[in-house]
């Protein structure tokens, strides 16, 4: 019925130059060149003795570049090298890449292993990628300039601009629950940010977790004036031809819960172990 | 405990302020020991946000569970015609901001879907439910959803929630079924390139959709290139004029605005107009951003456009004694003009084309809506759409470009065609082609040596160079 529903991202991102090329010459295996099918507990990797990561790295504390070096750094990192660690494999970060090319990418294959990158677990991904077990829990949240007297329900209207991240769960809220208001999707929740802290937009919709952080940290001009409980929780992205590697990414998920690692990223990250 | 004995105004009271403003919207039915906060369906139209009925979409309910109760199982119910057959639920219970550990089983049936609970939720508990593959009733109109649930006493009714505006299906999203359906649709898609860059159905979805944003391109630009033709002529002539201060200001003006990228450029106007508390609408800016750019760029071409006559002319001007102006006006220009056109043209498409970077700042022109589309789709479709979009406009103006060129370069020649057409007319394009060269070589800044090499040549020899 709907052929053109999210849920049916078509196979590849053609976003990688090497899926035109791919998608071109074979039909069969279009770009899948790590992605054999695994025996039990055996997996496979894009870079030999490496875990290779993307994500989009404007995604502040999950996911940042640093200032100075450009290096990628965040909670989602750490707990990247900690599941490295325990499955005996260097992390290698990818660059930058928009969220919303992030599943068609990991789909395709090829080029990352897994993406870790505040991505909520939806029927709506997990149709087109396997994920793991959720490793942090998040909500929703509407941001507006401090001292604007907005509420969801004022936002609900035709002369508002709300400024979403392309993809997100958050773009989904604002569609769903704001449906009046004129909906702008960005690349990054940094872009979202400084337009509302502008004045170009009014309110962005995004993950609490990163509001919060960002208020505190550069957005001072900018409040939270909704918290939205929707319970959802991220889990990291795994091509559905490689479940060896879900099951050791769950197992050391498992691992990192039971030793304290995941607690001392969490302490570092937010403050306390969640 | 329940409000029920106690009658509606105690309820009401005991509940405070905030939950009276809730009462007062389901203000009849008696107070609920589970209140109905929302329920709220997921857009599914292609490239639109309304909800159709008859599609599949997600449904997301939300209840709170209030003071002193219990509740065990929770039955919502559709109108006659919407169906949760084939739906699976997400089953999330929150307290605040933190998920509380309870499981639960949904077994759709029809208009109905229940949901047990293995352990009853208790007071001051959220209860949310994601039904994902459900479908409202297929001829749209408002849809109440309804439902009962069981606390410690028994079955209760549950408070209608908010109506929820569905439609029913659109000609062209019956379009796109019907594609859907077709065999050669299935086989075409199926191909991977094909189905990810030339997807029958996402093709009608965004030519239908893309419209507007194609529109405000050509708005955009059609607007702004006027302003920018008429201040790129004020700092051609300011950057060939006598005098210093003015000649800084030009040079300084085109070098920054060309040495730095439009998209940098955008970005300053956008966000920092803003911050300075100057407010002008988004497609008022975007056509001052693109004005702007293009002018520095057009006053480089005007430049070595007028700078392209050759001296003789202002001689023979000064020798009939006309003053600067009128050499400018009366000889100068009119020639330019001719010379720069096919320049400007190319200019032109190249402004249209930049309007695609305003998308970056919200501006909902074609790239912006093409961007969309395949942030919901996850296919590349619709930006092939995009560029089908950008070619009907300038595939015609290149055409046009290579006419003028060709009739330009004839009267260079000193006239239209010659009776041994062909000859006179390759030599005459050898000569154009050579001052275009040297008008784009000028306005590019590296090549000033040749073209006041070319300007000494007496236009009759310059066609045999």
């Amino acid at each position: 019925m709907s052929m053109l529903s999210r849920r049916q991202f078509v196979q590849g991102s053609s976003l990688v130059a090497a899926t035109l090329l791919a998608g071109c010459g074979s039909s069969g295996n279009s770009g899948s060149g790590a992605a054999a099918p695994a025996a039990d507990g055996e997996y496979t990797v894009v870079n030999e003795g490496k875990l290779t990561c993307i994500s989009n790295l404007f995604f502040p504390p999950f996911e940042s570049m640093n200032e100075t070096t450009g290096e990628p750094e965040g909670f989602d990192i750490d707990v990247s090298k900690s599941l490295a660690e325990h499955m005996g494999l260097e992390v290698n970060w990818l660059p930058s890449q928009d969220f919303d090319t992030l599943v068609p990418t990991i789909k395709n294959g090829g080029k990352a292993d897994i993406a870790i990158a505040g991505m909520t677990i939806t029927d709506a991904r997990k149709a087109e990628v396997d994920m793991s077990d959720p490793y942090v829990d998040s909500n929703q949240s509407i941001v507006v300039k401090a001292g604007s007297t907005e509420t969801a329900d004022s936002l609900n209207d035709a002369s508002k601009k709300i400024a979403v991240q392309g993809g997100t769960t958050g773009a989904d809220w604002a569609d769903e629950n704001l449906p009046n208001a004129e909906k702008k999707r960005l690349s990054t929740v940094i872009d979202a940010m400084s337009g509302v802290q502008s004045g170009l937009y009014d309110a962005v919709v995004c993950d609490l977790p990163v509001s919060r952080y960002q208020i505190k940290m550069s957005y001072s001009d900018l409040q939270i004036i909704e918290e939205i409980p929707t319970g959802e929780q991220y889990g990291i992205a795994v091509s559905k031809d490689n479940p060896g590697l879900t099951a050791a990414i769950n197992k050391a998920l498992a691992e990192m819960k039971e030793d304290g690692s995941m607690a001392a990223i969490e302490n570092e990250w937010f403050g306390s172990a969640l | 405990m329940s409000y029920d004995k106690r009658g509606k105004a105690f309820g009401l009271h005991a509940l405070g302020v905030a939950m009276a403003l809730l009462l007062v919207l389901l203000a009849p039915a008696s107070a609920f020991a589970l209140t109905t906060n929302k329920a709220t369906a997921r857009p599914n139209e292609n490239g639109g946000s309304g909800v159709i009925g008859g599609l599949a979409t997600r449904l997301t309910w939300e209840g709170t569970v209030e003071e002193g109760e219990e509740v065990s199982s929770v039955t919502l119910a559709l109108p006659e015609g919407g169906t949760f057959d084939g739906s699976t639920t997400k089953i999330t219970v929150l307290e605040g901001l933190s998920r509380a550990q309870v499981e639960g089983t949904a077994t759709p049936a029809g208009t109905q879907l229940s949901i047990e609970f293995s352990t009853p939720i208790t007071s001051g508990y959220l209860l949310r439910l994601e039904v994902e593959g459900m479908k409202f009733p297929a001829d749209g109109g408002d849809v109440v959803v309804g439902g009962t649930y069981v606390n410690q006493k028994g079955e209760q009714t549950l408070a209608d929630s908010k109506p929820i505006a569905t439609i029913a299906n659109t000609p062209l999203q019956a379009l796109v079924a019907s594609l859907d359906e077709a065999p050669w649709v299935q086989a075409w898609n199926s191909n991977p390139f094909l189905g990810m860059f030339f997807k029958p159905q996402l093709l009608a979805t965004a030519f239908a959709t893309l419209v507007p944003g194609w529109l405000l391109c050509l708005l955009i630009v059609v607007i702004a290139y006027p302003f920018a033709i008429a201040l790129g002529l004020i700092f051609a002539l300011m950057k060939i004029s006598k005098h210093r201060i003015l000649r800084f200001i030009a040079t300084l003006y085109i070098n920054v605005l060309r040495g730095t990228p439009l998209f940098l450029q955008i970005y300053i106007m956008f966000f920092g107009l803003p911050m300075m508390n100057i407010n002008i609408d988004n497609n008022v800016l975007g056509v001052i951003v693109i004005a702007i750019n293009a002018s520095a760029y057009l006053a480089e071409i005007f430049r070595a456009g007028i700078q392209s006559i050759p001296q003789g002319q202002y001689e023979a001007a000064s020798s009939l004694g006309m003053s600067y102006f009128q050499t400018m006006f009366d000889i100068i220009l009119p020639q330019t003009i001719r010379r720069v056109i096919p320049t400007v043209t190319s200019d032109f498409i190249t402004s249209y084309k930049d309007t695609s970077l305003l998308s970056s700042v919200g501006v909902m022109e074609l790239m912006m809506f093409a961007k969309n589309l395949t942030s919901v789709s996850g296919n590349m479709t619709p930006y092939v759409a995009a560029a089908i979009f950008y070619l009907i406009v300038t595939l015609p103006l290149i055409k046009a470009v290579s006419i003028v060129e060709e009739r330009i370069a004839n009267s260079e020649r000193g006239g239209g065609p010659r009776p041994k057409g062909k000859q006179a007319k390759t030599a005459g394009v050898a000569g154009a082609k050579l001052s275009e060269l040297a008008v784009h070589a000028e306005a590019r800044n590296d090549a000033d040596v040749f073209a006041p090499a070319l300007n000494t040549i007496p236009s009759g020899l310059a066609s045999e160079v």
